[in-house]
């Protein structure tokens, strides 16, 4: 009978991933001509095997418990992290600095993969294992970022994926020293559309035109630079004093709103 | 723009006097004012018909009034003297004062048209805004950022523009020396 259970346990965890109690039909099938066999109420015995997945996943759950992600990380991810617990202290150090130089610049891919293989070939490692290593450990990072952790959880969710204590610690100090800077850059990525770029002004006085010689009037022009998809546009206009007046006003009730939810 | 008025001119305008009432004749400038004589056909007939004059004569006349009103709003003439001045000496002096009156009673109207619709870049018509507060997005789950959108309706064209706060300060750092600036013009 535990026989029985056991091989019904195994085939449900081979078969799909614990976080659903999804149940398929062969796997019921299978269950209820097992429960024939071994002379036993086939609902009982699916009962009983749907207990024991429901308090494994639960157990599973609990102990990845992580942050920066609610995903279910597959065990590469734990086994990067034991192979990252292997480097001395300086070698750490020095990847560190290389991850977080990525983090601060990620559009230098280039320089990010350069660097990598030049410590690989320092340290007498293949640059292509390094690499998935890598990967591993920037996906921290890269979802405390979208969580906006404190160094803090960081560091608890480092020694949760199996990273030893004194290294977590140097990492989420880093994370620490650099969540503004990366903070910042993460919002100033965030989508705009038609983002004013750049503005500039003169005012001047119409001399004359071709129906009248002699005219006063004040005028002021704005050029504004947008910028749409890639490239910027320039877009001009003209106002005359009292549409300027009016226009200030208004840029001004925006600004006191925009104050006052923040 | 103001060429010399000839003798022939003159005679043209002295056609005036066969107008059947000053009314009809101040219709006349300002219709005239608008339209440039070669187009004026319709114009052109009814005041043939009006003034019992051929078209060829009619269409010449509406070209000298629209000629006389243009340099009097060009040259900025504003007092009566200096109407009359243009007239030579034998015109016939009641038309000529009539004349004047209407030119008066009008230009300034002419002047704050021409002034309104003279060639500029295109003018800021209307202006909105709206102030939006970023919640999420696909770098950073949860934040809270505010961002202003301007709506601003140039011409025929209406331009939608996004700036975050930072933007909107300097715009409006900028905007505030420039009212300085006007405010030290405007106080000399």
């Amino acid at each position: 009978m535990r026989n029985v259970i056991t091989y019904l346990l195994m085939v449900r965890v081979d078969s799909a991933s614990m976080s659903g109690l999804h149940l398929s039909r062969g796997w019921l099938s299978d269950a209820c001509v097992l429960a024939n066999q071994e002379l036993v109420s086939g609902r009982s015995l699916v009962l009983c095997c749907a207990t024991v997945i429901v308090l494994c996943a639960t157990v599973i759950a609990t102990m990845l418990t992580l942050h920066f992600t609610k995903d279910i990380l597959p065990d590469s991810v734990n086994n990067d992290f034991q192979n990252i617990n292997k480097f001395n202290e300086p070698q750490f150090m020095n990847l560190i600095e290389i991850i977080f130089q990525f983090l601060l610049e990620p559009k230098e891919t280039e320089r990010f993969m350069q660097q990598l293989s030049a410590f690989a070939g320092e340290h007498g490692m293949s640059p292509g294992p390094l690499k998935n290593l890598m990967k591993s450990v920037l996906m921290v990072p890269q979802g405390a970022l979208k969580k906006s952790l404190t160094a803090q959880q960081v560091k608890e969710d480092l020694l949760t994926l199996g990273l030893n204590e004194d290294k977590a610690a140097h990492f989420s100090k880093q994370w620490g020293d650099h969540s503004a800077v990366l903070s910042r850059r993460a919002i100033g990525q965030t989508l705009m559309v038609n983002q004013l770029v750049d503005m500039e002004w003169k005012f001047g006085v119409t001399v004359g035109t071709s129906e009248i010689q002699k005219v006063g009037n004040i005028s002021l022009q704005l050029k504004l630079v947008i910028r749409k998809g890639s490239s910027t546009e320039n877009v001009y206009m003209e106002l005359t004093l009292p549409q300027f007046y009016n226009f200030l006003h208004e840029l001004e009730r925006a600004k006191t709103s925009m104050d006052c939810f923040s | 723009m103001a060429a010399p008025f000839d003798e022939q001119f003159f005679v043209s305008l002295e056609l005036l006097l066969k107008s059947p009432s000053k009314d009809a004749l101040r219709e006349l400038f300002s219709q005239s004012y608008r339209q440039v004589a070669t187009e004026g056909g319709r114009l052109a007939q009814r005041t043939a018909e009006d003034l019992d004059i051929p078209f060829a004569q009619a269409q010449q006349l509406l070209q000298c009034l629209h000629s006389l009103a243009h340099h009097v709003v060009f040259r900025g003439l504003t007092r009566p003297q200096q109407i009359q001045d243009l007239f030579p000496a034998s015109f016939h002096a009641s038309l000529k004062n009539l004349i004047t009156k209407i030119l008066l009673e009008l230009s300034p109207a002419w002047r704050s048209e021409a002034i309104q619709t003279h060639i500029s870049l295109p003018q800021l018509k209307a202006f909105d805004w709206r102030v939006d507060m970023v919640t999420s997005s696909d770098s950073v789950s949860r934040m809270a950022v505010p961002s202003c959108l301007l709506s601003l309706q140039l011409g025929e064209d209406r331009v939608v523009v996004e700036s975050s706060r930072e933007t909107l300060d300097t715009m409006l750092d900028g905007l505030g020396r420039l009212r300085q600036q006007l405010a030290l013009v405007a106080g000399k």
